[in-house]
Formats: structure tokens, sequence, C-alpha cells
């Protein structure tokens, strides 16, 4: 999974990919810490969350919005990001876990919040094999704008 | 008739800068650009002009969704963007305010000059950069616990005044007194409060700043006088909003509107325009969580406000009295407000754009704006009666590099803007490529060695991505305010020493 900063105006845009929706999610969170500040050290401790939502895009929304949330009350920069993401019914869940890297640790800028402005969750695809090999899955991409 | 086309969108000419995106298609009413022609082709390079049709989309836009001189990207509505909505009939739009509620900015005054600063900037800077919390965590000026945090949310500046933050007149010289009688804190989110807690009396990060100036020219000496404004005054910026509390609460109330109303929201061209119908119980609801979070904003700059005079008194070795360190305003840029406008209706009385109106009445309109600054004429009864006869003043923070600006409201405003004009200068630059082409630290030196502007900042990411250059031309965006009489050149203003997160 991996992701990357992209250049919008006035805030900053993180593309992220992953083989599954939790791989990418989790990369598009790291992306959220990466936009936040430059050098990652090792501490903290691991914390967990769960959300969930209507839709997939609503989905990342609040996951990102909820990891600002932590971040702010606990003083923490959730770096590491890990998640898995499934169905249930008529909703989608993310369970998560970060490492909570101590703000004394880092120097951070505060993003202030996700937005929804451009945001794509998609699957994407992968060429097909010349033979009559299955398609292979080629993972998810994800794009988010965040305010700076 | 002089045309430009940008991206499809065709803008035509109307006079000198005003330039007028016909309706068409879905578009409720036609928008306009302000802006000189150097301005229109910056403005035309991003998603600027997307963002402002997308506006005109709004139910119940009224008149034009417009575009100020200092116009970029944002998401859902253009920053730079103001749009009126009907208060009965229309909307209210969170996205079109911001997620910084209230981000605004105040000018306080003193009685120095900049030799009186000289030789003091290293310490004065030291001292505010030691004493007014910036950049993420570091705390607020007043530890909040959740009655505090109510009680600001309640009473803005009031509460200020009672705990001792605030004297009579700061509340007096600031926009709407420092309090919005229509907040509800109930309407406000946990979540939002316990973010909002820990940050009561900060500066934030990003493009949020406090800037010592001094007063470099006054163009316009009876307001100058006015105001209280002379060249080489010691003056104090501070720029910033209501921090993690109305970030949270736009991002909670986006997600409410798109739950309940996503009919309305499927009709929108973008999610972040999310609206709720006017008279709905969640437009009430929005509107009372928005006020509450203005006053945050409010209590916000009035605390660091204070706390600089009280740096001041320890740097300088006297009362903040005895250095006349009054406000001389403070304006608000995100915001919407139920304000009254004469609009242009048809033979049923609905507003309808300028060239279809059968006759003028007032209405009661949101009046949203994302990046731009109320700038109310002289005679209008809102402006403190200090300034009355001359206006009300506006503050246009620039760039590190070209300074900033204090207008008064023009002539113009009420008919042309809905009595508004520019917040800024408007970025030019992305921040990541502005951590491409500088380097923090050079910025820094290059501040201080050639132009005298002291810099400290949590980190140096900020500082590049705050380098002048960043930022367009300032001086063109007020010589348009300006010349099209929204917002008067009074006074411009150099930076000595700046903090930022």
């Amino acid at each position: 999974m991996s992701y990357e900063l992209r250049p919008h105006t006035a805030d900053v845009a993180v593309a992220a990919t992953g083989a599954d929706l939790g791989e990418t999610f989790a990369a598009v969170a790291d992306g959220l810490a990466a936009a936040t500040c430059d050098a990652i050290p090792d501490t903290g401790e691991r914390f967990s969350l769960t959300v969930r939502a209507e839709g997939l895009e609503a989905l990342l929304f609040d996951y990102l919005d909820q990891l600002i949330y932590e971040r702010d009350v606990r003083g923490v920069l959730p770096v590491d990001n890990e998640a898995t993401v499934r169905e249930a019914g008529e909703e989608w869940v993310i369970e998560a876990s970060a490492r909570g890297v101590p703000f004394s640790d880092v120097t951070a800028r505060d993003v202030k919040a996700v937005t929804y402005s451009e945001m794509r969750v998609e699957k994407r695809d992968e060429p097909r094999f010349s033979d009559d090999r299955p398609k292979t899955d080629g993972g998810w991409e994800a794009y988010v704008v965040l305010d700076v | 008739m002089t045309t430009r086309e940008f991206d499809g969108i065709q803008l035509e000419r109307v006079r000198e800068f005003v330039w007028e995106m016909p309706r068409e298609g879905d578009m409720r009413v036609p928008a306009r650009v302000l802006a000189s022609e150097a301005l229109l082709k910056e403005i035309g390079e991003d998603k600027t002009l997307q963002q402002l049709r997308n506006a005109t989309h709004l139910p119940g836009i009224t008149g034009h969704a417009i575009c100020m001189p200092d116009g970029h990207q944002g998401y859902g509505f253009p920053v730079g963007g103001v749009g009126a909505t009907d208060v009965a009939e229309g909307c209210i739009s969170p996205g079109s305010v911001g997620y910084d509620i209230n981000c605004g900015v105040r000018m306080m005054k003193t009685n120095l000059t900049y030799d009186d600063v000289r030789g003091h900037e290293e310490e004065l800077v030291e001292a505010l950069f030691a004493n007014i919390p910036s950049g993420l965590g570091g705390g607020g000026i007043v530890e909040g616990d959740m009655d505090t945090i109510e009680a600001v949310l309640s009473r803005g500046v009031d509460w200020a005044l009672e705990e001792g933050w605030a004297v009579a007149d700061d509340l007096t010289h600031c926009e709407d007194e420092g309090y919005r009688p229509d907040a509800d804190p109930s309407a406000v989110s946990q979540k939002a409060k316990d973010r909002g807690k820990n940050q009561l009396g900060s500066l934030g990060s990003g493009n949020h700043f406090l800037e010592v100036q001094r007063v470099t020219d006054v163009y316009r000496d009876d307001v100058g006088d006015a105001y209280g404004l002379e060249p080489e005054q010691i003056v104090v910026l501070i720029h910033c909003g209501s921090r993690g509390l109305g970030h949270q609460t736009c991002t909670d109330y986006l997600r409410k509107i798109e739950k309940q109303h996503g009919d309305l929201l499927a009709e929108l061209p973008d999610k972040e325009l999310a609206a709720a119908p006017a008279g709905s119980e969640l437009a009430e609801e929005y509107y009372g969580a928005m006020c509450a979070c203005i006053n945050f904003a409010w209590v916000n700059r009035q605390l660091i406000m204070h706390r600089v005079r009280q740096v001041f008194e320890r740097v300088f070795d006297r009362s903040w009295e005895s250095m006349d360190m009054h406000l001389l305003y403070d304006v608000a840029h995100n915001i919407a407000k139920k304000e009254v406008h004469t609009v242009g209706v048809d033979p049923q009385g609905r507003p309808v754009e300028g060239g279809e109106a059968a006759d003028r009445e007032e209405r009661e309109l949101y009046v949203h704006r994302k990046g731009a600054t109320r700038a109310f004429p002289a005679g209008h009864p809102e402006v403190p009666s200090a300034y009355r006869d001359v206006g009300q003043p506006i503050i246009i923070p620039g760039s590190m590099g070209a300074g900033s600006y204090v207008l008064r409201g023009g002539e113009a405003s009420m008919d042309l803007t809905f009595g508004s004009t520019a917040h800024g200068a408007g970025r030019l630059m992305s921040r990541t490529q502005a951590k491409q082409e500088y380097w923090g630290e050079t910025v820094q030196d290059e501040l201080r060695e050639q132009n005298q502007v002291y810099v400290k900042a949590q980190s140096g990411a900020t500082v590049a991505e705050e380098a002048p250059g960043v930022y367009k031309d300032v001086d063109e965006v007020v010589r348009v305010s300006d010349a099209l009489g929204i917002g008067d050149k009074v006074a411009r203003t150099y930076p000595v020493c700046n903090i930022k997160g």
C-alpha cells in the first residue's frame, strides 16, 4: 500500500493505493499523518477505533474525521495506520488501529479537516493477460483533499 | 463585448474589473468575478470558476454568486466567494462558510513607533512565540473545562469581559460586538467541544499568524484619523479562527445534511455545497451551532490579543493602557449572517437578477462569505459609532513580503457585493509546490536580513508554505477593491515580527 501527497492550491491532497479497501484507507491515513509532519519517530502506543457509515466515501470521510478527533483529544499523531473494511448489511464498517506519537515528540502542523472535495474511492483495473487467465484484482485507489 | 474563456467557461466584461458568467443550464443566477485582467488570469488557472458556477446552484441564491479579486479554489464554494441565499425560501450551506468558521482577523493599535521597537525585535518575537500557543497541541491560553466552553459558546466576548480578558472597548470595536445572540451551544457536538476545550486561546497553524507591524502609509487622512492610524505606528495583527471546534462543527453538519437531505444534495454539483433547506430543523440547528462557533473564534482572538498586551507590558516595562493598546476592529471572513439587503424582484415578489427586476425590495438573506470580508459603508447602522462617519474598517492580511492593508467599507459595496470585499491576497502556489520551491529556514533568514522581518514558527514547513512568493499580489487585489468602491484603501502596514504554528 502506498500514498502520495498531491498539490492543491490552498490545501493538501492524498492519493493512495492498496490491495484491498482496508489497506487503501490506512494508506490515506498515513498520508494524513505525512501532511501533518515530515519526520515521524518510533514512539507512542497503539490505539483502536471503529467507524460505521452508510457508504464507502462516507466511511473514508468519517474514518479520517475520527482520526483527526483522536489526534486532538489524545494529543497524539496517528501513524502506522492499519485497517480492515467490510460490508455489514446496509453499512460499511472500518476496524482500524494506529500508533499515537505524542505531540511532544514531533514538530507537527494542524490539518483542520477532511473534505469531500474531489474525493474518489475506486477499484483499479489491471490489464488483462494475453491468455485466458482471469483478470487479476488490481486493488483500490483513493483520493482525498485535506483542509490545512 | 470583451470576453475571456477559461476551460470552457465564458466571462463577459460588464465594465472595468467586473466580469459576468451569464446564467445558463442549471445555474439559478449569473455569477460575477471582480478582478483585473492579471488577477482574472490567475483565477482562471485552477477550479475557482467551476466552483463559482457550482455555487449558483444553491437554492434561493439571489443576485449573483460573486468571486472576489483574491479568489481561488476551495472545496464546493471558492475561497473569496460571496453567495446570498433567501432566508425564507433558500438554504444555508456550511461548505459556503468554510471549515474554519469565523476565521478572521483583528488589528490592535499601540502608541509605539517603529523606533521604539527596533532593537527589541528578537526579544519580542521570542516572548510572543513563548506565550501564545500555536501549532498542533500546545494547549490554549485558557485551560477550558466544559462549563467554560459552554459559556464561551453562549456569550462570546461578554464572557471574556466578565473573566478579565477584555475591556468594554474591545467589544464595541468588534464586528457584532463579539457576540452572536443566536448561538445555540447545544447544537455543537460533544466531539467539537472536546477538541475546542484544549484550544481556547491558540493560533493554530497553516496561514494563521500573529504579526507585529508598522504603518508605512496612510492614504486617506480623514479615515486614518478616525481609525487612529499614522505612519510609523506599531500595530498588531491577529489572524486565526475557531480551531478544532469550528472545523468539527462544519464536518458534523456536512454529514448530517448529507444523511438527512440527500435528495437536495444530489441536485447540487458538489457534495461540499451541502445545504439545509431554509426553515428546516437542520438549517436552524446549523445556524445556531455556527453562531456558537463564531463566538468561540472571537473569544479566541480576544484572548490572544489580551495576552499580547501582557507580553508587551513585560518587554516594554509599562502598562498596556499606557501604550494605548486598543482594538481597531475585528472582522470575520468565513461566516454566514442574516442580513437585510435590497434586491430586485419580479411582479410576484421573488428575487430575480437585475435586468429582469420589476421592483426592488428588502429581503432577509443568509450572506455567506467564505474568504470574504464584510465591508459596510459610512452611515450603515452596524458600523461602530466611532467609525460611522467614515465606514467600517476592513483588515486585509497580505503576505510576509508584501504587508497588509486597512480599508474602509466603500459606497458601492451594498449594491455590488452584498456589502463585502476581499479578505487577503489569495494563494497562488500549492503547499506541496511551495515546499519544493522554498526552504523554511532560508525564507526566515532572508526575511530577517533583507527585510528586517523576524519570523518564528513551530515548523519550517509552515514558513515555506507561507513564503511571500506563494501569495497573489495583495496590492493588485486592493487596487481593484478600491477602484470598484467596495473597499477603499486607508493604510498600509509592513511586518516587523511574525509568529506562526
